[in-house]
């Protein structure tokens, strides 16, 4: 049977040339068309780029091979990039999902004014990471910032946030925390309403504890929304650079310098166009294998993540 | 008596929490209202404020810095980018919801995978291409990867819309013989309203505070978008007068928290697209 006679049975053409064909090639045409010029040329254009030493100041660029990728590999400032990264993202993700997950859970109670806090709580997520930077800049200064104010209030010594190599890259977590673990508390407050509730009447019914119904009844049931956002916020973090622009400028002495933040200044300060995109593509290796190994455990459909 | 006070313990994190999420709005906007000296002289600030101070800040700001002009340019490229991006994902998501085609899954895997694309990858060879065909410096030179960024995210979100839209309604149109632009257009449209309202204002939050690319593409400072503005104004690498630079975050932010009161309902569900069903 061929797919015409499927195609007849079903009433919809399966393939691209029937009338049916044609119209989802219309419908999807533009948007396959303007993603492949403005989304994935220019990736190919970065690999391109990462083969030659093309910089600001030289017209063509000349291609040197892998010349980029090895230097890079001996670079320390790449590897300290690299760690940095790495420390962000754990740690940022670890604690916005625990902490995500338990105040999902403190919301679940319903308290009375519980959804105007929620409501609060996204408004940090809307706003540039820009400013996010500026606020906290001025929460946290040494000298007249409100945060340190009250630390000195209560008789403790504050910390030098922004400014020691000790505390400058805790500090920007703690301001990604600021802003993204409300993220994480919509997505699985949202799947904590939308699970059937008979589930745990019966497991009280059966004389199951509160602790006990969370970790065997409650976690699972949520482990894919928490996975889905987990997921979402490490590739966020990792690609993370306008928070570190606008909080910290890579300070100091390299201490929160990511890899975003590495690319950006070999390609716009130093305006080593062809370092800057080798630097970028390491960078997306590391988010296809990361996310490559993330997806075997779940899967990424909108509306099918169950 | 024990449950009582449990109570009133969740009632004091409850409150606690709105305070940590909008205490750095407001002294934000304390601080914009206060004279530079007294920033550095008041700590805490006293909630004393002259009407001549603010009003001289917030001018300085909105005309002599430039914050009223980059608001008019942003507003014109996150509207132009968000409409084309609209008219573009909205057909394809029509049809990764409804049409049987050769190559689906990969090909929504591949436009959802773009994503997650670190704007880092793309913003120098987009700035090299906006240059070579006469875009550099240019607002077109702006929406064109404005649009391209905003895809998947419409995309992503109007498959989760149409998804929910019961087959039923469509096939009784299709067999009524429209076609599946009869269809998406008479039908469906009106249905996800909901979700074209999601779909834009999440690509206008992100357009409107996107960077990067504005920091390559745009050289003249009266075509600055109003986030570029801003991080020209309050970089972390110069000493700055922090009155203005407060003021500088308020007018920034202001517009974009007024926008996302008025859809407030459909921030949660444009985050919860594909988590939740």
């Amino acid at each position: 049977m061929g797919t015409q006679a499927l195609a007849e049975g079903s009433g919809i053409s399966a393939g691209w040339f029937g009338r049916r064909g044609a119209e989802a090639w219309l419908l999807l045409g533009p948007c396959l068309f303007y993603l492949a010029t403005f989304a994935i040329f220019p990736l190919v254009y970065s690999l391109r780029l990462s083969f030659t030493d093309l910089t600001a100041a030289v017209g063509t660029g000349r291609w040197v091979g892998l010349k980029n990728y090895s230097d890079l590999l001996a670079d320390p400032q790449f590897w300290n990039a690299t760690k940095n990264s790495l420390i962000m993202v754990a740690s940022a993700v670890t604690i916005q999902v625990v902490l995500g997950v338990a105040l999902a859970m403190f919301f679940d109670l319903q308290l009375r004014g519980s959804s105007i806090v929620r409501g609060i709580l996204a408004l940090p997520m809307l706003i540039t990471p820009i400013v996010v930077g500026v606020m906290w800049r001025a929460l946290l200064n040494p000298d007249w910032g409100l945060i340190n104010w009250a630390i000195a209030r209560v008789g403790f010594e504050p910390p030098n946030w922004l400014g020691s190599v000790e505390m400058a890259m805790k500090t920007l977590v703690l301001v990604d925390v600021w802003q993204w673990t409300p993220f994480v508390v919509i997505i699985v407050y949202a799947r904590l309403q939308a699970l059937p509730h008979d589930v745990f009447e019966a497991a009280q019914i059966d004389g199951a504890g509160r602790i006990s119904t969370f970790r065997h009844i409650t976690l699972p049931l949520l482990m894919p929304a928490i996975l889905f956002a987990g997921i979402f916020r490490a590739v966020d973090e990792f690609r993370s650079f306008d928070l570190i622009y606008g909080l910290t400028y890579g300070g100091p002495a390299r201490t929160t310098t990511t890899l975003s933040f590495f690319s950006f200044q070999n390609g716009f300060q130093f305006h080593n166009y062809g370092y800057a995109a080798a630097v970028a593509y390491v960078m997306l290796l590391i988010l296809v294998a990361g996310t490559t190994i993330l997806l075997r455990y779940v899967q990424l459909r909108p509306g099918h993540t169950q | 008596m024990k449950r009582h006070i449990g109570r009133v313990f969740a009632y004091v994190i409850l409150i606690a929490l709105g305070i940590v999420g909008v205490a750095p709005f407001v002294y934000l906007a304390i601080l914009s209202a206060k004279r530079r000296i007294e920033i550095l002289a008041q700590v805490p600030p006293k909630m004393v404020f002259e009407s001549a101070t603010i009003a001289r800040t917030y001018r300085e700001v909105l005309h002599s810095q430039g914050m009223l002009e980059f608001t008019a340019n942003s507003v014109l490229v996150v509207g132009l980018a968000t409409l084309v991006a609209l008219v573009i994902g909205t057909p394809a998501a029509y049809a990764f919801s409804r049409l049987p085609f050769r190559g689906k899954e990969g090909l929504g895997g591949w436009i959802l995978s773009l994503r997650f694309m670190p704007p880092i990858a793309v913003a120098i060879p987009l700035f090299l291409m906006m240059k070579s065909i006469g875009l550099g410096d240019t607002y077109l030179g702006l929406i064109l990867p404005y649009v391209s960024f905003s895809l998947p995210l419409i995309v992503w979100i109007m498959v989760g819309f149409f998804d929910e839209v019961p087959r039923e309604i469509d096939d009784a149109a299709l067999v009524d013989g429209c076609s599946h632009f009869g269809v998406l257009w008479r039908v469906m449209l009106p249905i996800v309203r909901p979700g074209l309202a999601t779909s834009a204002l999440f690509a206008s939050i992100f357009i409107w505070n996107e960077f990067l690319v504005a920091l390559y593409v745009i050289d003249s400072r009266d075509l600055q978008t109003i986030t570029l503005g801003a991080a020209t104004l309050v970089s972390a690498q110069r000493p700055i007068d922090w009155n203005i630079a407060a003021a500088v975050g308020v007018v920034t932010v202001i517009p974009m928290l007024i926008f996302s009161l008025l859809v407030q309902r459909y921030i949660v569900r444009g985050l919860t697209v594909g988590a939740v069903k």
